[in-house]
């Protein structure tokens, strides 16, 4: 193990820096006013100009703010990468070499009126286009989740572009996977070879409900709820035969943490086996014509869908640690993710300093799982 | 940077002036990396190395990129504690103990005098 003690002001261990590391959580914040130029609708422009694009009305939330001491730090605890350039040297702090480019507009799908988020969208798509991607980064595209028919038509129209490597959209209190109406979605994904990559969005549980108001800390909001999304994301998708009928759709959950994995596969495998005959009543799996799944859920997990690894959370023992990534399927599913500039910014130095990695997680996880998934 | 060990175990690391008010500097003393941190004018030092996940503390106060649309403009800070706010994840470590209070994890703190404009550390 490489000794990371000869430089100070190293962010890594020495030996990260000689390792390929693709990070699928990058989040670049180009200024408001930047990303408006961009806005091609002259009536949804207009209103960017003139009014703030920020939270919907609604009552006041539980955010980062009120969980560290600083306050308000949160969303740029390490900066804001506002043009490629930024990316580019931050990314060589933390011994990212392949950093995958998000504009992180993940309050989105909460915001209510359509016009105007799908004119965002696809403003931010454009700006990647024509400010990123040349500089030689990688992105996702921003997917409207919200339209599945507007979301095709954004696929379709910069999905065979080079640079965008795959879609993004978000996990949470929206319409499950499970909806037929993401069918000409998923068919578009696969078309163009997009893996669609979910993020937790800023929504959080739905509040006015018992559950939503009654979590009162971020350790519960960001920590707890975003996972249970991310889970029931996949179990929907799986059990809904999105797989069936698209089997070489990809899906990343991203942010939506990983140690659940075990939990889902050995649970997922039980239920379905005690209880199948409902399956066959989806609309999906009833319009395929079959009685039951083609697999086992949990083969759709590993082979369907990664995860990411932000935040890790190892044990404490790297023997613990080292069970949890074999049951976890780490080999197969995960995928180091930064999640930088916010203040839960994982760099990957657990992949070098934890005795649970040897060379050929390290290298599966930092990059090979991506390089294969995204074709780069 | 030279550094020089006088007989009553302190090393010369630093020139007062070196170090801005506010910020940290990097040394390794006897192969240990040390964080040397200059608090209003007051010098502190302890182990480089954050204990959560081994963030470089010398790095406190550095400039965030585009920091002025940010919140706060630097990497991490210090309180009245003091303490230093990790850069990574803010983390507060007491200067005094090396102490941080939520998890109970401890890093180590060192002697620091300043004679004659430079900075001396003892480890
Ligand atoms: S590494 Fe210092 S707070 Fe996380």
């Amino acid at each position: 193990m490489a000794s990371q003690d000869a430089d100070p002001e190293s962010e890594m261990p020495a030996a990260a820096y000689d390792e390929r590391i693709i990070d699928l959580d990058f989040h670049m914040n180009p200024t408001e006013a930047e990303l408006v130029r961009y806005v091609e609708d002259p009536v949804a422009r207009e209103k960017f100009e003139t009014v703030e694009f920020g939270m919907a009305p609604r009552k006041a939330k539980w955010d980062a703010a009120w969980a560290v001491p600083g306050g308000n730090e949160g969303l740029f605890t390490q900066g804001r990468a506002e043009v490629a350039e930024d990316v580019e040297t931050v990314a060589e702090y933390f011994a990212i070499d392949d950093p995958i480019v998000n504009i992180g507009l993940n309050n989105t799908p909460t915001q209510h009126n359509p016009v105007q988020k799908n004119a965002i969208v696809r403003a931010a798509n454009d700006f990647a286009l024509d400010r990123v991607i040349p500089e030689d980064l990688h992105c996702l595209l921003m997917v409207p989740q919200w339209d599945p028919e507007y979301a095709v038509e954004e696929i379709c129209r910069l999905g065979d572009k080079d640079g965008f490597v795959g879609a993004y959209g978000w996990f949470g209190p929206f319409s499950l996977l499970g909806d037929p109406a993401f069918d000409p979605m998923f068919e578009a994904l696969v078309a163009y070879d997009l893996p669609l990559v979910l993020h937790g969005s800023l929504s959080f549980w739905p509040q006015d409900t018992p559950v939503g108001d009654g979590m009162l800390t971020w350790t519960e909001q960001l920590g707890f709820d975003w996972p249970v999304h991310a889970m029931l994301t996949a179990v929907n998708a799986v059990m809904s035969g999105v797989f069936d009928k698209f089997p070489d759709l990809q899906v990343v959950l991203e942010e939506g943490g990983h140690w659940w994995i075990p939990f889902a596969r050995y649970r997922m495998d039980e239920f379905y086996e005690m209880h199948p005959e409902d399956v066959k009543l989806h609309p999906r799996v009833h319009e395929l014509g079959n009685e039951r799944l083609q697999r086992t859920p949990s083969d759709y997990l590993r082979d369907n869908f990664h995860v990411t690894t932000q935040p890790m959370a190892p044990p404490e023992r790297s023997a613990d640690f080292e069970q949890m990534l074999t049951q976890s399927m780490a080999e197969d599913m995960f995928l180091y993710s930064s999640d930088w500039p916010h203040q839960t910014l994982d760099p990957a130095t657990w992949a070098f300093t934890d005795r649970a990695f040897d060379e050929d997680l390290r290298a599966a996880v930092l990059h090979e799982n991506a390089a294969e998934l995204f074709g780069i | 940077m030279s550094t020089h060990t006088d007989d009553d175990g302190y090393t010369h690391v630093a020139a007062a002036d070196e170090l801005e008010p506010g910020t940290g500097m990097g040394v390794v003393v006897d192969g240990v990396e040390v964080a040397l941190f200059n608090v209003d004018g007051e010098f502190h030092a302890t182990s480089n190395r954050c204990p959560h996940q081994r963030a470089p503390l010398c790095k406190v106060g550095e400039r965030k990129i585009n920091g002025e649309k940010c919140w706060n403009e630097t990497r991490g800070g210090f309180t009245d504690a003091p303490a230093v706010a990790c850069p990574w994840h803010l983390w507060e470590i007491d200067l005094e103990t090396g102490e941080h209070a939520a998890s109970g994890k401890q890093i180590g703190v060192f002697d620091v005098k300043v004679e004659n404009g430079d900075v001396l550390v003892s480890i």
